[in-house]
């Protein structure tokens, strides 16, 4: 038997001030607008932070992706706190790890390799949304 | 198993190990039967953040204290630092390659970053900081970050 999502949330993270944090937003957006516009869906991080309601309710009924720039891990451990399962984590630092020589510099724009190391990840995240839709987690991370 | 020195600062709280000794950047020695154990203090890694890449000087490579040992890129800088001592590395952390998050996980134990041969470590470790010294200068420059924020 397999479990098929009807969405899947996508929980970037919210830091400002490194350019990791943009990296995840970057990534988080390319999913959600370009690769897999109609099958996911962002979530801000703020709004599960303030409790809202209608954000805490879709975290809770749909498995979410994580993006954290750093090793807090904000983004995991408010959608954990909000009642959501979380289908994937993925840190920035992790990806860069494996793809060196795209180092993220820039904050509110970001450099070459950080808008490629955005593209990386993103790419990443689609393929555990895929997963998730066909009812086998996917990913290189998964 | 080490003691710890520890203070708070703001949020933050920094542990010296009792059982190493210090350079001014935070660089800590330890003797090993006859070889010495460097790494990174805690106050260091946690000032610089999550750490990315570890670049350390191959084994072989002779030092002096104060030549370049190893780089380390965080998400926040490139920073390098020094050898506190004398000597010739005969072993280089291999976690370092793929996990060198060691250094904020453990950075008096599973985050070492090098072993060095050194022909005096009596004559080294008296060029270098006591935990209780650099414990007042590590306490001095944390006071000095959080000022920052």
């Amino acid at each position: 038997m397999t479990v098929k999502a009807q969405k899947v949330i996508i929980v970037p993270c919210s830091g400002i001030g490194k350019p990791y944090g943009t990296v995840s937003r970057e990534a988080a957006y390319e999913v959600t607008e370009d690769l897999r516009p109609g099958q996911t869906q962002l979530v801000p991080l703020a709004l599960l932070v303030l409790g809202d309601e209608e954000s805490r309710s879709v975290v809770a009924a749909c498995p979410a992706v994580t993006i954290d720039g750093c090793k807090l891990a904000c983004a995991a451990k408010m959608v954990q706190q909000s009642g959501g399962t979380i289908a994937q984590e993925f840190a920035v630092l992790d990806v860069y790890r494996r793809y060196k020589d795209l180092k993220p510099q820039g904050i509110a724009e970001l450099n070459e390799g950080g808008q490629k190391l955005a593209r990386v990840l993103a790419e990443e995240v689609t393929a555990v949304v895929d997963g998730l839709f066909t009812g086998k987690q996917g990913g290189e991370n998964a | 198993m080490s003691d710890f020195l520890e203070t708070t600062v703001d949020k933050f709280t920094f542990k010296v190990a009792t059982d190493c000794f210090y350079n001014a950047e935070g660089v800590w020695a330890k003797e090993e039967n006859e070889r010495v154990r460097i790494g990174l203090s805690d106050f260091v890694q946690q000032r610089s953040g999550d750490v990315a890449f570890a670049e350390i000087k191959p084994v072989g490579t002779v030092l002096a204290a104060g030549e370049e040992l190893a780089v380390i890129e965080t998400i926040k800088v490139n920073i390098t630092y020094t050898s506190p001592v004398n000597g010739k590395i005969v072993e280089v952390n291999p976690s370092m390659n793929d996990a060198p998050e060691a250094i904020n996980q453990d950075p008096y134990g599973a985050g070492w970053l090098a072993v060095m041969e050194v022909a005096d470590w009596g004559a080294e470790r008296a060029k270098l900081l006591d935990p209780q010294a650099y414990f007042k200068i590590m306490k001095g420059q944390a006071e000095e970050e959080t000022k920052k924020l």
